[in-house]
């Protein structure tokens, strides 16, 4: 099965290169593989995955995302690349002038889906994460374990690729994180999609093989 | 509430800029017209001991646009009073050619000076009379009144350009996390932009109507009735319909300078 996602003696930094936060790493992931990334704070987990989406580029090394070299990856090809991504954040980030509807949509709204389409795939979505009553709430009138809901359904809503999701499930209930290791868990399964987690705790209760790496000291290794 | 304070203060500094360009039209129109008519009543004196005529003043100096000859008959009718016949010839005789000279431009008093230097070059002018003082005194006030008008709405533009800059930085966080996070979803420029285009489109249109409102009152209801001859005389100059596109064309493209500068200065890859 073709890598996904494969680094080449990768490093990352800050400052123009002065202040490394990964070096030299290699790894690769398949189509379909479930991820966990873990390790102490500061490590650069959130880093590794923020070169992921294009945030950040690559210092030295290659790091190839869905065929797409992201060292030398032109602009429009990154808007492409993107587009075939969820992507999930500790903090959610949701428009808060938009509703939880249009929220959900946004990356259906990208690719130029049809009015009809995007309410029908918000309405879908809403039901999986159980917020079906909450599409013309606004973030702001959510709890944190909804709002990340609503987050992870904005992920799937364009079918992605690849599902990159930076501590989930931090802050959240244990109801909010069942749900959504479930969503991700079928996502992976059903879909084949490729979902990289940075974690602190890999949950206890999870049905699915996965991969686990750790960052340490700079290098990334995979110990399960 | 808060939207339309919003709207205004980009409106507001917006409306700034474009009664300083309106400003500067109608004034380049009406200065036009009073230099035209200044030049129109301008003329010089030369005296010439042979006839002259039109090609050789003009080859002399291109400003020059018109030529009249003084009567000599007219001249020697005042002072022959009395005198014989045959003196009165004798005077006309000597008497030499006197022109009123036109030019066809309201020139600096430096090329008034070249353009007498010009024509006392000429070996058959005896003397070219200018009335420089004159001429120099009202050119003056005239170009006085001109940089005076240019330099308080060079001012009224700086002074509006940093308030639409302080918008700019409101735009900046007000929009930042909303362009941020359709930038990492991957949407191009103009999606991301989008919303913003249109809040300060609408404000652009706005602005135009209203500056376009505020001058059609001073041409259609104001000028008449404020007794200023020069207002009531370029009553036409005030405001054109083509003026409206050129305040709009304007209002578009600070809109468009400052909408791109804002996303610009959120775009969020860190090399």
């Amino acid at each position: 099965m073709s890598n996904v996602i494969q680094a080449s003696n990768l490093t990352l930094a800050y400052d123009n290169g002065r202040k490394e936060i990964i070096k030299d790493a290699n790894f690769s992931i398949k189509k379909g593989d479930f991820v966990f990334i873990t390790g102490p704070s500061g490590s650069g987990k959130s880093t590794l995955l923020k070169s992921l989406y294009g945030q950040l580029k690559p210092s030295k090394g290659n790091l190839v995302v869905g065929g797409n070299d992201l060292a030398h990856i032109s602009r429009g090809k990154l808007q492409e690349l993107r587009t075939h991504m969820g992507i999930i954040f500790q903090d959610y980030k949701l428009v808060n002038e938009w509703n939880v509807s249009k929220n959900v949509v946004l990356p259906l709204m990208i690719r130029g889906y049809s009015n009809e389409i995007q309410e029908t795939q918000a309405r879908r979505l809403l039901k999986h994460v159980k917020l079906s009553d909450a599409g013309e709430r606004y973030p702001l009138e959510l709890s944190g374990g909804e709002q990340q809901r609503v987050g992870v359904a904005r992920a799937l809503s364009s079918n992605p690729v690849v599902i990159l999701a930076d501590e989930p499930t931090g802050n959240l209930d244990d109801y909010s994180s069942n749900v959504i290791w479930d969503l991700m868990e079928n996502a992976c399964q059903q879909l084949e999609t490729t979902v990289l987690v940075v974690t602190h705790k890999i949950p206890t209760i999870f049905s699915l093989p996965y991969r686990h790496f750790i960052i340490e000291s700079k290098g990334v290794y995979e110990v399960h | 509430m808060k939207s339309i304070k919003h709207h205004l203060m980009f409106i507001f500094p917006l409306m700034a800029i474009l009664l300083g360009i309106e400003f500067y039209l109608v004034f380049e129109r009406t200065t036009h017209s009073y230099e035209k008519t200044l030049t129109a009543g301008y003329t010089m004196l030369v005296v010439a001991k042979k006839p002259l005529n039109m090609d050789t003043l003009k080859n002399l100096n291109s400003h020059i646009s018109s030529s009249k000859q003084v009567e000599r008959e007219n001249i020697v009718s005042e002072v022959v009073k009395g005198v014989s016949k045959s003196n009165s010839d004798a005077i006309l005789k000597a008497l030499p050619y006197f022109y009123n000279i036109g030019l066809d431009a309201y020139v600096h008093t430096s090329e008034l000076d070249k353009i007498k230097a010009d024509l006392e070059a000429d070996t058959n002018i005896r003397r070219v009379e200018t009335f420089g003082s004159s001429y120099n005194a009202s050119y003056k006030l005239f170009s006085f009144v001109k940089f005076t008008l240019k330099v308080f709405i060079l001012f009224m533009g700086i002074v509006s350009l940093l308030l639409i800059i302080k918008q700019m930085e409101i735009w900046k966080y007000a929009h930042k996390e909303r362009m941020q996070v359709m930038e990492i979803f991957g949407a191009p420029l103009m999606l991301r932009s989008g919303v913003l285009f249109r809040v300060a489109l609408v404000d652009a249109i706005f602005a135009t109507l209203f500056v376009s409102g505020i001058f059609l009152y001073v041409k259609f209801f104001w000028a008449a009735q404020s007794g200023v001859e020069m207002m009531m005389k370029n009553q036409e100059a005030l405001f054109r319909v083509g003026d409206i596109g050129i305040l709009l064309g304007s209002a578009v493209l600070i809109v468009v300078l400052a909408v791109y500068s804002v996303v610009f200065s959120n775009k969020g890859v860190q090399e």
